[in-house]
């Protein structure tokens, strides 16, 4: 696909403005009612998903040069796909993925910024979007004896990302995973040293060559362990490897599982039981990826009818966000004696991002910091003690926002809260 | 055009370097397709900004133009040399008075938000049918008239006192907000300013910018959070509140629906009321286009003629069964027939809340091909406004035939408005515009439209706007336009409020 495969989408866009807000049957009250982080912080319409269709179609059409303000709007977005599930509410037309073939073309006219440029180098040369990186990509699994998939067989691949590998406190979140998946019995590897990157943010960043290769890279390696499910720590992952993988057909068979799902399942099979008391009272983050970009591909070739109505034959479905994962995290959550669960405002499909996704982290620390600090506060007004999620990604970038403007806010992952709760040997 | 440097920097000296911007990519989103670029977009966030940036405009002799959210063309550029003000950041609700019912807000703030805010009050609004994502500012939203309009009148009628920065930069506080600070009150102590300023139908950009504005709220018997549970786009309610109720009635002939609808007025027992086509019963419960094909299809097989759509809110038990038997009553006396699959338990609880929070409109108007278009009639008493669009629409049905529009239901929509005091109906039609054909019946349609409320004397109805549609309107009501006129060149006199789809001060 190209951008001027979506020019009828971005042409179908009537400038209403819903992508703005939270779904209008969803809006309780006016604060916590905005749901893009872009056009929230920067204002003008260009930065909204309306605004973006616009722009798809002016490069389309060749009305817009290459500019530093073209690219500070085009990268200045987290690809959270709030705007696409907003509009979808109402329209059967792509957002998202418009937005995602600007920045591809973008690359592929050799328009970029230049950390990006170095994101992807480091990805090139190391397997890794973090860049100067110096630790060791497998070090986090130092003493948990757990296979290793490019040695021995295991029904089930853990994936750690390159967020948990490359940083120290995020280790334990990995450990912790590794940990309850073997007390729960499952024949579970890791690729340690010889893991590299998804390549998903590589491909919401516009590189889509590089992300292909990446892709192709980790399948080929998983093919050859015969694992049949892939379990991954971090949501960003889960999208590349469930979703966009899919959608390039190289998934194959593989059940891509987040590791919230799988230990849901677990719990529910009664192969994980929560029994020691964790007194929090806690509220869940929705990570983008997990939850409303989630949700299956779905594939689709066909072509519009020709008339006064959008229909395409055969019938095309549209990933509005209804099928995301929304509900295991907090069943793991539900199921920790003594947790407390409290809902934000924003949640599941209309969830706020945490500000990192889709490069912004590298590219405008700012604005990774100021979407979080959204987040925060919202958290804080629901009265919880702690805010939890299931990506490390949204974790690393809530505590940096923490640190850096204050909060009594704690950050957990649900595997930690989980970890906590299981007694060793499983109950 | 490029402006001045020293306009330029003035600009950016009163909203600061980040709220102006003349890139390319930034004035692109705000011009519509084929439509001129502004010069430059300024984002204001205070009346006093707004002041200043008007002033400039006037003594650069620049146009300006405002908007909120800023759905449709109105609030593009009509030519070169215009500056935009998108009021985005002027988003406060700054009073909700819930001891004298009134509301004041800012442009930003949408009607989903403030009838969010009051509801936690045991307090409501009335929403423009567009939908509740447009801006909740009374003056904003062209009439004003809505799904609610039946118990919670419309925009010229809620509107209280306001700021108005006018075309050449004073700050003017109209009603009781210019004589004793307080908001309650549209139209003095001292003259009101009310007409000029909102004309027939809104001077739609063209009369300098509405920076706050006061509007009536009404009573809410309702929770303060409707229960809405499920996940995009499957919302439903896991209950319908006590007391409320939903129906659509079709009826075997037009004159018999018109009849109906003003004895439910006569009864005060509507909270909502549309004279809806089956299309747009369609269009708000499906999920997307196929869906809707099917469900039209559907509904229009279930109902015996036109029809309307009722909500009623009872505040008590008692008040709930008056509700109910009264409207059985209307029913029976008027041959009235349910369409049972709104009041299926399955499904009346989500229509009941889309059309409540009027979220479906994008759906009903924007889902099939991206545009709509059609004619918005007058508000004038109800059997009136019935007739006009009787009488303007059967031209729908033959463009249908020669297959230029989507066939969706030909019937227009009549409502009632405060009761049936008055109504107000509207003809939309849908097509795809890749198609010039289509692009062309919409403006056959409009002109169709005006001739017929010409001849008929059936009044200026909603989609008066340019010097064009103004020109032939005015010579048969009253020369109303002549006013319009001077009421623009009075207030703009050096014409830099931009008002392409209001009038000009050219005669």
């Amino acid at each position: 696909m190209a951008l001027e495969d979506y020019r009828s989408d971005m042409e179908m866009c009537c400038r209403c403005s819903i992508c703005k807000f939270v779904p209008l049957e969803k809006l309780k009250e006016k604060q916590h009612s905005y749901v893009c982080p872009s056009i929230a912080r920067y204002n003008y319409h260009t930065y909204s998903g309306g605004g973006r269709m616009g722009m798809g179609i002016a490069m389309l059409e060749k009305e817009l040069e290459y500019d530093e303000k073209l690219l500070e709007v085009v990268y200045n977005c987290q690809m959270c796909g709030a705007c696409d599930i907003s509009c979808k509410y109402a329209m059967d037309m792509e957002v998202l993925e418009p937005i995602n073939e600007i920045r591809i073309k973008c690359v592929e006219d050799g328009h970029t910024l230049p950390v990006l440029d170095s994101v992807i180098n480091s990805l090139r040369t190391q397997g890794t979007m973090i860049a100067g990186s110096k630790a060791r990509r497998g070090e986090w699994a130092a003493g948990l004896e757990v296979k290793d998939i490019t040695k021995q067989q295991a029904k089930v691949i853990y994936h750690a990302g390159c967020r948990v590998c490359y940083d120290k406190d995020m280790w334990k979140v990995a450990k912790d995973a590794v940990k309850l998946l073997k007390v729960a019995g499952i024949d579970i590897g890791i690729a340690g040293e010889s893991e590299t990157c998804c390549g998903g943010r590589a491909y919401q960043m516009g590189y889509e060559v590089d992300f292909l290769n990446q892709a192709k890279k980790n399948m080929e390696m998983i093919k050859k362990s015969g694992a049949e499910i892939l379990v991954t720590g971090c949501a960003d992952c889960y999208y590349a490897f469930k979703v966009l993988y899919d959608k390039f057909d190289l998934k194959g068979n593989l059940e891509v599982l987040h590791i919230t799902e799988y230990l849901a399942r677990l719990i529910e099979e009664g192969r994980l039981k929560p029994t020691r008391k964790v007194n929090v009272k806690v509220t869940y983050h929705d990570p983008c990826h997990l939850g409303r970009l989630g949700e299956p591909y779905l594939h689709w070739e066909g072509k519009p009818v020709p008339g006064h109505i959008r229909i395409f034959d055969p019938p095309k479905e549209f990933r509005r966000g209804t099928y995301g994962v929304y509900e295991p995290p907090r069943d793991v959550l539900k199921s920790i004696p003594g947790l407390k669960l409290i809902e934000m405002d924003r949640i599941k499909e209309y969830a706020w991002c945490c500000g990192a996704g889709g490069g912004i982290k590298e590219t405008n620390p700012e604005f990774a910091g100021w979407t979080a600090r959204e987040r925060i506060d919202e958290a804080e007004s629901t009265g919880a003690e702690a805010i939890v999620t299931a990506c490390p990604g949204c974790e690393q970038n809530f505590r940096d926002a923490i640190k850096e403007n204050g909060s009594g806010l704690k950050v957990y992952d649900v595997v930690e809260l989980l970890a906590k709760a299981i007694e060793k040997g499983g109950h | 055009m490029a402006l001045k440097r020293e306009l330029y920097q003035a600009l950016e000296d009163v909203v600061g370097q980040e709220n102006i911007s003349e890139a390319a990519v930034i004035l692109g989103s705000y011009a519509q397709r084929g439509r001129p670029r502004f010069e430059a977009v300024t984002l204001p966030k205070t009346t006093g900004e707004v002041q200043a940036i008007v002033r400039l405009c006037n003594r650069f002799k620049l146009q300006f133009k405002a908007s909120s959210t800023g759905w449709g063309a109105y609030g593009d550029a009509g030519g070169p040399g215009v500056v935009k003000l998108d009021l985005r950041r002027m988003n406060r609700i700054l009073e909700i008075n819930e001891k004298n019912m009134y509301v004041v807000v800012e442009p930003y703030v949408i009607y989903a938000q403030l009838q969010a805010e009051l509801m936690k009050r045991g307090l409501n609004c009335n929403i423009t049918g567009a939908g509740s994502n447009c801006s909740a500012l009374p003056l904003a939203a062209h009439q004003g008239i809505g799904h609610l309009s039946v118990s919670g009148s419309y925009g010229e009628r809620n509107q209280l006192a306001l700021e108005w920065v006018t075309p050449d930069g004073d700050i003017v506080r109209a009603g009781s907000l210019g004589s004793i600070g307080q908001w309650w009150c549209g139209d003095g102590p001292g003259p009101s300013l009310r007409g000029i300023i909102r004309g027939n139908v809104m001077p739609m950009g063209g009369l300098g910018v509405y920076t706050k504005a006061a509007q009536k709220i009404y009573h809410w018997p309702g929770p303060a959070t409707f229960p809405i549970e499920g996940v995009s786009p499957h919302y439903r309610p896991s209950q319908i509140p006590p007391g409320f109720m939903i129906r659509y009635i079709s009826f075997p002939s037009a004159e018999k629906l018109s009849q109906a609808a003003q004895k439910v007025g006569e009864a005060e027992i509507g909270f909502i009321l549309m004279g809806f086509n089956p299309g747009m019963i369609s269009a708000n419960i499906a999920t997307n286009n196929n869906e809707d094909l099917a469900y039209l299809k559907q509904f229009t097989e279930s109902v015996q003629g036109p029809g309307f759509l009722i909500i009623m809110a009872g505040n008590s038990p008692r008040d709930t069964e008056y509700k109910k038997k009264a409207l059985q009553q209307i029913i029976d006396e008027h041959n009235g027939q349910p369409l049972e699959a709104v009041e299926d338990p399955q499904n009346a609880g989500g229509f009941m809340w889309r059309f409540i929070r009027v979220t479906s409109s994008i759906r009903e108007v924007a889902r099939a091909s991206g545009i709509f278009a059609g004619e918005v009639g007058g508000t004038d008493v109800f059997p009136l406004m019935h007739q006009y669009i009787l009488r303007s629409s059967p031209v729908k049905q033959r463009y249908i035939d020669e297959g230029k529009l989507l066939a969706d239901g030909t019937d227009p929509f009549v409502q009632s408005v405060e009761h049936g005091h008055a109504g107000h109906a509207e003809l939309l039609i849908r097509f795809n515009k890749q198609d010039p054909e289509s692009m062309k019946v919409a403006g056959e349609i409009a002109q169709f439209a005006n001739k017929t409320a010409i001849e008929g004397h059936f009044g200026v109805p909603g989609h008066a706007w340019g010097d064009a549609v103004h020109n032939q309107y005015g010579p048969h009501t009253s020369n109303y336009h002549k006013w319009l006129r001077k009421f623009k060149k009075t207030f703009d006199p050096n014409a830099a409020s931009e008002s392409t789809n209001y009038i000009t001060a050219d005669d």
